[in-house]
């Protein structure tokens, strides 16, 4: 649904992107990685239309992305960001309507309404529906936001949709770390694809299905979770690391050695 | 529903203190009198036993007034409701970061300067030019302040502030250069507009600024979904389909329009952009089309009320609205500066 072609980008004669190539489907849940200045945030920007590459191409849907025009993109593609500062005291409610806002025009529709008390089912938090959002805890405000893009993607589940999650967790406990990737993973079934920027190897490994390593702006991989190995890890983040297998859960984590 | 109520109530409040307002002055008129000349042109007759001399003096010093009172507080509000929308942040004023000052300056400015400069301009455009000249200047301070308080996608809200001294003190300096040139009539004017005052209120004043104010109150409601989707941030709310480039202008356009023709009309009358989207927001919460709705009734309200205690508290002098308004304003705003400075989520 999203195919990234040979996607190059320079700001201030920093070539900050250096040939970046994938793809995502619905059903994928791909984590970007790297270490801090190795060209993640520069990529999520590209691909949410906010910067323009200088070369190469980005399809979404089959069209070119800077061809959409915002309006249209906003029903199908959603961002999600590590914080928002939130400076009126808007109700819950009132934050996940804005996720409906390309949907109606002055006054939302009963279907609104419905959609945003699903979307707060969904995220566990329609017991927060009536509060202020400036008194919630961080991970319940991440929760409502979540909501909200929830909202904005949420019509017809057939029709496929791009979730774009800027370190969705970096902010939040462990538990509610946990908390939002489930919520993340939960939604590749309602035929979204994720692409998300994460910060812990044990979380992509867990959450998702598909890994884009970069370093300095190059792709140093792409492809399912189960390619990342220690010289990967060497090669992305230079530390030592061993792969060890956790028999309860079926599942790799990543022990830095160093 | 809390709404609604507000509503109402907001607009029972209006009927009742514009009948009081156009009734009570050196000359009485009872409220039974008053409702009977208001509602005369409306084909509606009551008999109320009312004197030509009463008929007179509501109909064309006292009702002007009041509509000027009306529709420069409901401006005023909405466009405070529009500039703390745009800057995300409850703080901002027009008077108080400097948007009225600089109307002020440029209104100044033409009085003094522009009947030699402009006095073809002023032999067609008439009042317009006033207002032209006010909505330049509001125009170009909004800009002006928006530009240096914005950093990082974000508003930095001791620069707007600061910036907004500044402002105020170069648009003052400039009205102080203007002062040494003005001949005596001048003078009065230039006062008059430092003060702030609604006595320049006359039907062919209502003329022009009724019209002007009445696309600010109709303008800005449109702009509320797009406001409040801005206070996830401008990044956000462009993910959200919203062209905020463009809802920028149209913000800075609507409200220089509205601060600036009020203040040609009126002066600068501080503080109720500040105080009434504050209260309104307390009793409904945030969300701009119900905030700009019942701010636009409570700030007409508040300024009709100002206005006949203003005329009426130590007659025959009239105290300045302006002053009034910043009496009550200045305590109100230094209030809730203490309070977000506890609740640290504005700084």
């Amino acid at each position: 649904m999203i195919t990234v072609k040979d996607i190059w980008y320079k700001s201030n004669n920093t070539q900050l992107l250096k040939g970046i190539s994938f793809d995502v489907i619905p059903g994928d849940v791909l984590a970007v990685l790297g270490a801090n200045g190795a060209g993640k945030t520069t990529l999520l920007k590209c691909l949410s239309k906010e910067l323009v590459p200088e070369k190469g191409d980005i399809l979404f849907r089959e069209k070119t992305l800077n061809h959409w025009q915002n309006k249209d993109l906003s029903k199908h593609r959603a961002v999600l960001s590590q914080h928002y500062q939130v400076t009126l005291p808007f109700t819950v409610e009132q934050i996940v309507m804005m996720g409906r806002y390309p949907h109606f025009k002055n006054h939302p529709l009963p279907k609104d309404h419905d959609i945003v008390k699903q979307s707060l089912e969904f995220a566990g938090i329609l017991h927060l529906q009536y509060r202020n959002y400036l008194t919630l805890s961080g991970g319940e405000q991440q929760r409502a936001q979540i909501a909200r893009v929830l909202s904005q993607l949420w019509e017809d589940e057939n029709d496929e949709k791009l979730l774009i999650l800027d370190e969705p967790v970096s902010a939040l406990d462990i538990q509610y770390q946990h908390h939002i990737m489930q919520l993340v993973r939960k939604l590749s079934t309602r035929n979204f694809a994720v692409i998300a920027v994460l910060h812990d190897l044990n979380l992509a490994l867990q959450y998702c299905s598909k890994a884009l390593l970069l370093r300095n702006g190059e792709q140093v991989a792409f492809g399912s979770t189960g390619i990342i190995d220690r010289a990967l890890i060497k090669k992305v983040y230079s530390v030592d690391s061993d792969l060890v297998y956790h028999a309860a859960t079926h599942k790799n984590y990543i022990v830095i050695t160093e | 529903m809390r709404y609604g109520v507000l509503v109402g109530f907001l607009i029972v409040i209006l009927i009742i203190s514009t009948v009081l307002s156009v009734g009570i002055g050196p000359l009485q008129v009872s409220a039974i009198q008053s409702i009977a000349i208001l509602l005369k042109p409306l084909g509606i007759h009551i008999s109320s036993g009312y004197t030509d001399q009463q008929e007179i003096v509501v109909t064309v010093i006292r009702l002007p007034r009041v509509i000027f009172g009306m529709f420069i507080g409901a401006t005023l509000a909405m466009c405070g409701t529009a500039i703390q929308g745009l800057f995300r942040n409850p703080l901002a004023d027009p008077a108080l970061i400097g948007i009225s000052s600089g109307a002020a300056l440029f209104t100044v400015v033409m009085i003094v300067l522009g009947v030699h400069i402009f006095q073809d301009l002023f032999n067609t455009l008439g009042t317009y030019v006033l207002s032209i000249a006010a909505f330049a200047g509001a125009f170009l301070t909004t800009i002006l302040i928006y530009r240096i308080s914005q950093a990082g996608g974000k508003t930095i809200v001791s620069t707007m502030l600061l910036a907004g001294i500044a402002i105020s003190a170069m648009a003052a300096a400039g009205t102080g250069v203007m002062t040494l040139i003005a001949n005596d009539a001048q003078l009065r004017t230039i006062t008059f507009w430092n003060l702030g005052s609604l006595g320049g209120a006359t039907w062919v004043n209502v003329g022009v600024l009724v019209p002007l104010c009445l696309i600010c109150i109709v303008g800005l409601p449109a702009l509320s979904k797009s406001l409040n989707a801005l206070v996830l941030g401008e990044t956000n709310a462009s993910h959200l389909g919203i062209n905020v480039e463009s809802l920028k202008t149209k913000v800075i356009l609507l409200t220089a329009l509205g601060i600036g023709v009020c203040v040609s009309m009126s002066g600068i009358i501080g503080f109720v952009g500040l105080v009434t989207p504050h209260i309104v927001r307390k009793i409904i919460g945030p969300e701009h089309r119900q905030v700009f709705v019942a701010s636009g009734l409570l700030g007409a309200v508040l300024l009709v009320v100002a206005d006949l205690v203003c005329r009426t508290v130590a007659a025959p002098v009239e105290i300045p609205i302006g002053i009034a308004t910043s009496l009550i304003g200045a305590p109100f705003f230094l209030y809730l500066l203490l309070k977000e400075r506890k609740t640290q989520i504005v700084f």
